[in-house]
């Protein structure tokens, strides 16, 4: 089993308090950067040597990001939004840092936050996450009482200032403009892109959106230098250790750190992490990462490392690292439409495309996993998916959206037709309805 | 460079900020070229550097479908009509969000962009009602139009549509029902509260394919300007509730017209159908009234329609008699023979009025003129304050009616030694015969105490379409028509002229201000039974002061500005 960096002191009794992070070595990165003569310069170019490619969904190069931010500023303050909203389905990395290791995070932020001349950083954290922002509220007031926060921290002449936001429930603010509209107190739409918000964030001021784990990692980059980083994961594209959300019917669902890349068959099988399929039944379906993956069948999962490069190569995403694993008892239908559901649930509802082309789907899936769909629906799912994203929308929702319904149908489409045709499910009651039927 | 079309520029507005909040980042310094020449579909085309992608296109002579852009509102890009191919862009684009720059090559023709819009239609119209044969929309609507341009005719949709229980037919203020079934999220409405009126009544609410539009927390839409929240809806959800179902909106005529409400002048265009009006809908002027018109303005269409007086009259005795309006002419100038032979023109009073246009007020001051008496005036009651957002700048008006300036540059003010209507009112002059060219010039003439003493003159004549305490006391009494049945211009508060047209001809005997002028100056010896509106604005060009630029060909614009007389309130 590979060393844990991340997720090092999870378990660890009273994890949360800063005495035990200050044991355990804590803040010594931060030191090393404010009172060690380093420059936001330098720590920027540690980042980007280092390889670290942003863990939220899209892989962006976090220092290629900080290097976004203009030079001059024109005046306005920079802001470094830490993104918490950790609502991809599936996923639950962010909310296990943030709950058991706070400082870490609040650490990373610190240390970005320097890298980017930003004085006042938020984390925007999802609202159902009530115990993760109470935790962190308090990690933060425990920051501030020992100098890591506030005015000239560590007697460097740097200030920061972190304020906990908590969302009020929608998948789209977890989408970086989405968020900054909400920040901002309005309606989480995504803005016309560009201007970027490197540029025109919130407030109108440059801003960096970084996920919970992205920006733990920067702590380790300082601590052990970018080289070590670099060399940990399959290839210097794709490094870093990096956390696994695993779920669906494996015997060990959880949270798993590895190196990057590690393969799909050893997560879902190896003695470390999944520990093979419940009651040994057979793998269907996996969506490698969060519901706005493309689904890969069980031959696609051969060979598969679970990095930014190779997801992408079995055209699908490494997205927010959830891996939710379906057996051969899954109706693929039933799955497609609880999936369509979410999104039709969740779209904004600006963009035309978006907003009646989600419930659309949904409402074929439903027709046709309730038995009264027809064989022409099942081109019509593809057809209506084509013409929803693809640069049809303002932001990627859409592209998200129509990834579970396209890979199903393109991949299980049998199965499609059995439902229509035979007017029932290929796999025998649906799940939630079986333990009816045996009772 | 060649084959390159020329075109001038246009009104329009830049990129504003992206949906959330101020604008972005400050644009480069101004260059010294102000067009770029852009490439649409091949063809290289000179456009102005501050308009919109759709509307460079628009003056390229091409058209690019769309529902949420509008001119004067931030771009949100959201309706996605719009898009377009860009050369270099893998991914369509919408046009509306797409900063123009020099070389930039759009093609608006390629099966991408037809399908793009064929999708979107789709999508717009799987939960609208088709029943246009009800909407009052049909007819005016964005949503027909690009369905019948770029929409398939058959749609894949087999479900539900969405019904917006409780969110539709429902009046959300004074004057504006709204039906969220017909709404297609496009938040025109939205933007023009928040942007233009600054009231920000409307909100979305809900999300995705239950979002609708409403106002906040149930407070009515009740703004000042609140009629252009259903103009600037491009589909039936919003319509305004004293237009709507009264006509279709094809039988209606346009006439093109100025606003009677007070002296900012807004452009207008007046609806019509057999010689009765149906509303009144702003008219493009970035000068004055831009794209809006004011909810006061707006309903006072209904006004014009009102006729009390339908034949000339006279008093004989004291009794109220029909007569034909020549006899009612003679009578009053054989009236004012008499006086100027007995006391001499300081008998004589003429009144004009703010209603009317210059060319009446200015014909009335030449018969004044002509009798050599300097006893003459026009008042114009003040009115609350009344604002309205220009393309620039807040354009107020003071007063109650919209010609104000011009009639006192028309000379209507006591000449030296002469006197006024505060001096007719307050008894320190008691002229012998009073002619007021417009009955409705001012409150004083429903005021019966005022009216009184007016009465006290030997004669009283006037002119009039509606009754009022004057026309009940006066010895004649002519139709005149509204401001519909004629034409003409009036002077706004920035001193600019603008010209009215002619919605429809006055019912028989009924005739405009100026002809019944007219022909009182024909029976007193002077002028010509054949001018014009135009001839008496030549006249004016020559004889008043500020007034020789006018052009017709630049009235057809009714931009025309009397120099050095702008007034505004400050940029905003």
């Amino acid at each position: 089993m590979s060393e844990k960096v991340l997720l090092a002191r999870v378990g660890r009794e009273r994890s949360r308090s800063i005495e035990t992070y200050l044991e355990d070595g804590g803040y010594a990165a931060l030191r090393t950067v404010l009172t060690g003569g380093w420059t936001p310069e330098k720590l920027t170019d540690e980042v980007k040597k280092s390889g670290l490619r942003g863990r939220g969904g899209a892989g962006f190069p976090t220092g290629v990001k900080w290097g976004f931010v203009p030079k001059d500023t024109k005046g306005k303050p920079v802001y470094l939004l830490c993104n918490a909203d950790e609502s991809e389905p599936g996923t639950f990395k962010d909310r296990l840092l943030m709950e058991e290791d706070p400082h870490q995070v609040i650490e990373g932020i610190i240390l970005s936050s320097f890298a980017i001349k930003c004085r006042s950083a938020y984390i925007y954290i999802r609202g159902e996450f009530y115990l993760g922002a109470r935790i962190l509220v308090k990690a933060l007031e425990e920051a501030y009482a020992k100098g890591y926060l506030g005015e000239n921290i560590l007697g460097s002449g740097y200030s920061l200032d972190v304020t906990v936001h908590r969302g009020a429930g929608a998948y789209i603010c977890g989408e970086e403009t989405g968020l900054i509209e909400s920040l901002e107190g309005k309606r989480g739409q995504p803005r016309i892109k560009p201007p970027f918000p490197a540029v025109w964030g919130v407030f109108g001021a440059p801003t960096i959106v970084n996920n919970v784990e992205t920006l733990a990692c920067v702590v380790h980059i300082v601590n052990r230098g970018a080289e070590w980083f670099a060399k940990i994961g399959r290839n210097e594209k794709n490094s870093g250790p990096k956390l696994y959300c695993l779920s669906g019917h494996v015997n060990r669902p959880g949270v798993y750190e590895a190196p990057m890349g590690l393969q799909m068959k050893e997560l879902l099988f190896g003695a470390d992490y999944g520990q093979g399929m419940k009651d040994g039944k057979k793998v269907k379906a996996v969506i490698p990462g969060g519901a706005s993956a493309a689904m890969l069948t069980e031959e696609e999962i051969e060979d598969c490392p679970l990095d930014f490069d190779g997801l992408a190569a079995k055209k699908s995403m490494l997205g927010s690292a959830a891996i939710i694993v379906m057996n051969e008892d899954t109706c693929i239908v039933d799955a497609a439409q609880n999936l369509a559901k979410f999104f039709s649930h969740e779209s904004c509802g600006q963009c035309t495309p978006c907003r009646e082309g989600t419930p659309w789907l949904h409402k074929v899936l439903t027709r046709i996993e309730a038995g009264e769909g027809r064989i022409s629906d099942i081109d019509l799912l593809e057809k209506i998916s084509n013409q929803m994203a693809n640069g049809m929308t303002i932001c990627v929702f859409a592209d998200a959206a129509i990834a579970p319904v396209l890979s199903s149908v393109g991949k299980f489409r049998d199965e499609f037709r059995y439902h229509v045709e035979q007017k029932r499910c290929l796999v025998g009651p649906r799940a939630r309805d079986r333990e009816l039927v045996t009772a | 460079m060649s084959g390159k079309t020329p075109i001038t520029p246009g009104g329009g507005g830049a990129i504003p900020g992206p949906a959330g909040g101020a604008a972005p980042p400050s644009p480069p310094p101004p260059p010294q070229k102000d067009t770029y020449t852009v490439l649409f579909d091949g063809k290289p085309v000179e456009v102005p550097r501050n308009v919109n992608l759709i509307e460079a296109a628009k003056l390229a002579g091409i058209e690019i479908p769309h529902f949420c852009f509008h001119p004067r509102l931030s771009v949100v890009g959201q309706c996605r009509m719009c898009l377009v191919e860009i050369e270099g862009i893998p991914k369509i684009q919408a046009a509306c969000t797409t900063p123009l720059k020099e070389g930039l090559s759009v093609k608006t023709k390629t099966e991408k962009v037809v399908q793009s819009r064929a999708a979107n239609m789709e999508f717009l119209l799987i939960n609208h009602p088709l029943d246009c044969p009800i909407c009052d929309q049909a007819g005016e609507c964005k949503l027909q139009d690009n369905s019948f341009g770029y929409g398939d005719q058959r749609s894949r949709y087999d479900e539900r549509k969405r019904q917006y229980a409780g969110f539709d037919r429902t009046m959300i203020g004074p004057h504006v029902i709204a039906d969220m079934t017909r709404c297609i999220q496009c938040t025109r409405c939205i933007r023009f509260c928040q942007e233009i009126a600054g009231t920000g009544e409307l909100t979305f609410l809900d999300r995705g394919g239950r979002t609708l539009v409403w106002t906040h927390d149930g407070r009515p839409l009740a703004n000042d300007w609140s009629g252009c929240a259903a103009d600037v809806c491009p589909v039936g959800a919003l319509t305004v509730k004293e237009f709507r179902f009264r006509s279709r909106v094809w039988y209606l005529e346009k006439a093109r017209s100025v606003c009677p409400g007070c002296n900012i002048g807004c452009n207008i265009s007046i609806e019509n159908r057999d010689s009765i009006v149906y509303r009144f809908l702003p008219r493009l002027n970035p000068e004055v009234n831009d794209y809006w018109l004011c909810d006061y303005g707006r309903f006072l269409s209904e006004s014009l329609n009102v006729r009390d007086i339908q034949n000339a009259s006279a008093r004989e005795g004291d009794a109220e008699v029909r007569t034909h309006v020549p006899g009612a002419i003679e009578r009053i100038a054989g009236k004012i023979r008499r006086t100027v032979d007995s006391t001499g023109p300081t008998g004589l009073f003429f009144l004009g009025s703010a209603n009317l246009s210059n060319e009446e007020n200015f014909l009335l001051r030449k018969i004044a003129d002509h009798l050599s008496c300097g006893n003459r005036d026009a008042i114009v009651d003040e009115s609350r304050l009344r604002r309205m957002k220009s393309r620039t700048v807040w354009v107020e008006g003071t007063h109650a009616a919209s010609n104000f300036a011009g009639a006192k540059d028309m000379g209507l003010s006591p000449l030296p030694g002469g006197y006024g209507l505060q001096d007719v009112l307050s008894g320190k002059a008691l002229p012998e015969v009073i002619l007021v060219a417009d009955a409705a010039f001012s409150k004083i003439a429903d005021d019966p105490e005022k009216v009184e003493i007016l009465r006290r003159a030997g004669f009283l004549a006037v002119a009039a379409r509606t009754a009022n305490a004057l026309t009940r006391a006066a010895d004649v009494v002519l139709p005149a028509a509204s401001l519909a049945e004629k034409e003409g211009t009036f002077t706004n508060v920035q001193g600019r002229v603008q010209r009215f047209d002619r919605a429809f001809l006055p019912a028989s005997p009924i005739r405009a201000h100026w002809e019944v002028l007219l022909l009182l100056a024909v029976a007193l010896g002077f002028g010509d039974r054949n001018w014009t509106p135009t001839d008496l604005r030549r006249q004016i060009q020559e004889q008043v002061e500020g007034y020789a630029d006018l052009t017709e060909e630049e009235l057809k614009g009714g931009i025309l500005m009397k120099k050095g007389t702008f007034v505004s309130v400050g940029a905003i």
